[in-house]
């Protein structure tokens, strides 16, 4: 049997190993595509010697690979470089931007949990009847959306039919706090809207295999009412093996509001990867890729963790 | 029962709480605000006036520095930091008197020796600098010096009665080196802030020379996502003004609310054709092609009839140096051009590929119209779609490529336009090559003689037309929403917002 150390120093290498795998991916992506930084940023106008300029100045005339491993190097002393286009530090950059996909995403998770979970719970409590039918209709519909067209038709059905608030007007977090949230929520439930379905569908049929337990039957010849059961048993019982889903749907909502971001113009990470990329900004794009993963690798090593913590099973397997 | 009220409760008071936060992220206050937002697409980069190549930064830049002399949005040259020029017969000195009374954003007086110190940092002339001029057409200034009457003068290697226009370049104090951080000028609004992918804020300069101008407080320029996310912050009123819209964008705007503003834009869409590429090489080819297409259809599906057609390299917009005898030479004549194909060899057509970039939705649907027209003389043309920098890149620097579409922007000056069909061009991506044209250009900088230069403009244009160098198309109009609550704005026919002139409507 593994112990908890080497369980977690094992994981801490592949969480290492990942991150390089995915900076060595970004690199080769970019030495594949073609385009010059320097001449994006100045244009067609531009003549080769204003261009040539520009490339010494920022430091492309040296090598792909040569700038790969100052970058690297640059990450181990937490200095992600400066961005070309933008001509401030990478790192300042991204903490400018993270209000917005960070706030998107948390929302987008408390709407999920907050819309899903009871809505799994009332309709687990008599499979089959047409409220249940009804759920699972439209969850089925709401899977098949994906964000971007959701947050079309949320655009057009708020601003356009109903005319209840504006869209892309972003307020920042220290101008109005509730503004913010406020400008948020309509993102955050485009992003939410297949989370929610898939948590949904995910919940109930997790309850309704739990519920036809043993433990269930004896709780319930123990005089146990249905809510105590639920609340006791059968939602603990769901939601331990609910955690590894929730750090999905967690990492799938973050890249589902880099696209809404776009949609409704807000000025987040996706943004900033969109404008990193058409201009190609190695050192901009390879950090906030490197976040991206960073996050998403964490998320998943987290709830690996967890998991392992709260059924030891896991970590025979 | 009780549980049931307690429900109810947390549920309105939740709903509650929602809506109250939605109605806060409602409409503010905007008319009794003196400011405008300018929705603008591309992303501001670069401030500083010498190295500004984008039309996208020249926009926002042309509010905060100006030159000696100003371009207005009909297209007219008129003094700005300088009163009057002298100009030598030979084209090759230019002797500027300053205006008096001008004040930089920085408090300190414009100077002769800020003229001077701004022309020879645009030119190269500063030590240090390795002679590589800034500004690449002032590359033939030779020395700029202040004389004992407060007079500026220019001095270029060779005559260059072709230079005035780039006398526009901005005028910064003497000495300073960090226009790219903090932006100083003596334009009509002060640099305030730059937000990285968001916004660049301009101030009101309350000591600009022009009295009684600008309007403004406060002008910001927003960094919209695409075209359709500026539609819709416009329609939310969070932008006011919001230029390069498509027509049938334009047509779905609210015009209670948006004034639509139309001029010429100058700019030349071409059906480019390297002429490198067999069998574009052949000039018979390339004229069954002008021939085959269809130049008013193409107008009505991209621009909804909002363009000019254009035969030659050069917009008619361009006056006197264009040559309206050119109008009509490619009409669109199917069974001649399948003749000029059976001529060449390709009665039976040809494949070939047209690389556009899918960052300008006009270039691709006129790919995907001329790709219709062209299949009646037989040629089948593939479109392929690329971002902006891969087709900078490969296309236009790499000249890889068989045909693309693309709108070559030009100022005014009519050698930018004709330059780059001159073989040894950096800007020639068409690989044009006619020791005429190349003759006749290196020709027209040293003739003084206005009617003789232009009989030489015609000239060149001539050839290009014979040549068949590529297909023209159209010069597209250039449509702007203004929101209603301003007035005073112009369309300039160049990448100008100029947002002195706009102000308040008061009723």
């Amino acid at each position: 049997m593994q112990s908890k150390a080497s369980y977690l120093i094992g994981k801490t290498v592949e969480l290492i190993l990942t991150l390089l795998v995915v900076s060595l991916l970004v690199f080769a992506a970019f030495s594949v595509i073609p385009g010059d930084t320097a001449r994006v940023m100045l244009g067609p106008d531009a003549t080769e010697s204003q261009v040539e300029l520009l490339r010494a100045e920022l430091g492309l005339d040296k090598p792909l690979a040569a700038r790969y491993l100052s970058w690297l190097l640059g990450l181990l002393t937490f200095n992600p470089g400066k961005s070309y286009a933008y001509n401030v530090s990478v790192s300042g950059l991204i903490a400018q931007r993270l209000p917005v996909t960070i706030g998107m995403s948390i929302i987008a998770m408390i709407m999920v949990i907050l819309i899903s979970y009871p809505l799994a719970v009332l309709s687990s409590r008599k499979p089959g009847r047409l409220g249940d039918q009804i759920c699972s209709v439209i969850g089925h519909v709401l899977f098949a959306i994906p964000p971007y067209v959701a947050s079309l038709l949320l655009i057009l059905l708020t601003s356009s039919v109903f005319s209840l608030l504006t869209v892309g007007n972003y307020v920042s977090p220290s101008e109005d706090f509730f503004e913010y949230i406020g400008c948020l929520l309509l993102p955050s439930f485009a992003v939410a809207l297949p989370k929610i379905a898939m948590s949904f569908k995910f919940l109930r049929s997790s309850i309704i295999e739990q519920k036809s337990a043993d433990y269930v039957r004896t709780a319930k010849s123990h005089g146990m009412s249905d809510l105590k059961i639920l609340i006791r048993h059968v939602l603990p019982n769901s939601n331990v093996s609910s955690i590894t889903i929730i750090s999905i749907i967690l990492s799938d909502i973050l890249g589902g509001s880099l696209i809404v971001e776009q949609v409704f113009n807000l000025p987040g990470l996706g943004r900033l990867l969109l404008s990193a990329i058409s201009r190609r900004d190695f050192p901009l794009l390879s950090g906030i890729v490197f976040y991206l993963a960073l996050v998403t690798v964490l998320l998943y090593f987290i709830s690996d963790i967890a998991a392992s913590f709260a059924d030891p099973r896991i970590r025979l397997k | 029962m009780n549980k049931y009220i307690l429900k109810s409760v947390t549920v309105l008071s939740a709903a509650g709480l929602i809506f109250t936060v939605l109605a806060g992220c409602g409409k503010k206050p905007a008319d009794e605000n003196n400011y405008a937002v300018v929705g603008i697409t591309q992303e501001p980069g670069i401030f500083d006036p010498h190295t500004v190549v984008a039309a996208g930064d020249e926009e926002i830049i042309y509010n905060i520095y100006e030159g000696l002399y100003k371009f207005d949005y009909e297209g007219n040259l008129n003094p700005c930091l300088a009163t009057d020029v002298e100009i030598s017969d030979d084209a090759s000195v230019y002797t500027f008197t300053i205006r008096k009374g001008v004040k930089f954003h920085d408090g300190s007086d414009l100077d002769p020796i800020d003229v001077v110190y701004s022309l020879k940092r645009a030119a190269g002339l500063i030590d240090g600098q390795n002679g590589v001029a800034l500004v690449s057409e002032l590359d033939s200034v030779k020395d700029v010096e202040e004389l004992s009457d407060g007079k500026v003068k220019v001095t270029l290697e060779e005559g260059n009665s072709e230079v005035m226009s780039y006398f526009t370049t901005g005028i910064i104090p003497e000495g300073y080196d960090n226009c790219q951080a903090a932006p100083v000028g003596t334009g009509p609004f002060k640099f305030d802030s730059y937000n990285p992918g968001q916004s660049v804020i301009l101030v009101k300069n309350d000591k600009y020379w022009q009295k009684g101008l600008p309007y403004l407080d406060k002008v910001t320029f927003k960094v919209c996502a695409d075209m359709d996310a500026g539609l819709t912050e416009l329609s939310s009123g969070s932008i006011d003004i919001f230029p390069y819209l498509t027509s049938d964008r334009a047509a779905q705007l609210d015009t209670s609310r948006y004034n639509i503003l139309s001029n010429g834009s100058n700019m030349v869409q071409v059906f480019a054709l390297n002429n490198k590429v067999e069998p574009l090489n052949d000039v018979r080819v390339r004229k069954a092609i002008n021939y085959a297409i269809n130049r008013k259809d193409i107008i009505s599906v991209t621009m909804d009839g909002n363009g000019v057609e254009l035969v030659t390299a050069m917009s008619p917009a361009m006056g006197s140096y264009y040559d309206p005898s050119l109008n009509g030479t490619y009409d669109q004549d199917i069974s001649k051009a399948k003749e000029l194909m059976a001529e060449a060899g390709y009665e039976n057509g040809f494949d070939i590929t047209c690389t556009v970039t899918s960052s300008y939705l006009i270039h691709v649907n006129t790919a995907v119209e001329l790709a219709s027209e062209l299949k009646a003389i037989g040629i089948n043309m593939q479109i392929q779609q690329v971002d902006w920098a891969t087709w900078l890149d490969t296309v236009y620097t790499g000249r890889d490529y068989e045909t693309t579409v693309i709108a070559l922007t030009s100022t005014y000056a009519p050698y930018d336009v004709l330059g780059r069909y001159q073989t040894s061009d950096g800007g020639n991506f068409i690989n044009y090559s006619n020791s005429e044209v190349d003759e006749l250009m290196a020709k027209i900088p040293l003739t003084t003689d206005v009617a003789e230069r232009t009989e030489l403009y015609h000239q060149v244009l001539a050839i290009l037309t014979e040549d068949a160098c590529s297909a023209y198309i159209q010069d597209p109009t250039t449509i702007t929403a203004v929101s209603t609550r301003l007035e005073g704005y112009h369309v300039y026919p160049m990448y100008v917002q100029d947002m002195s002139t706009v102000k308040l409507v008061t009723n």
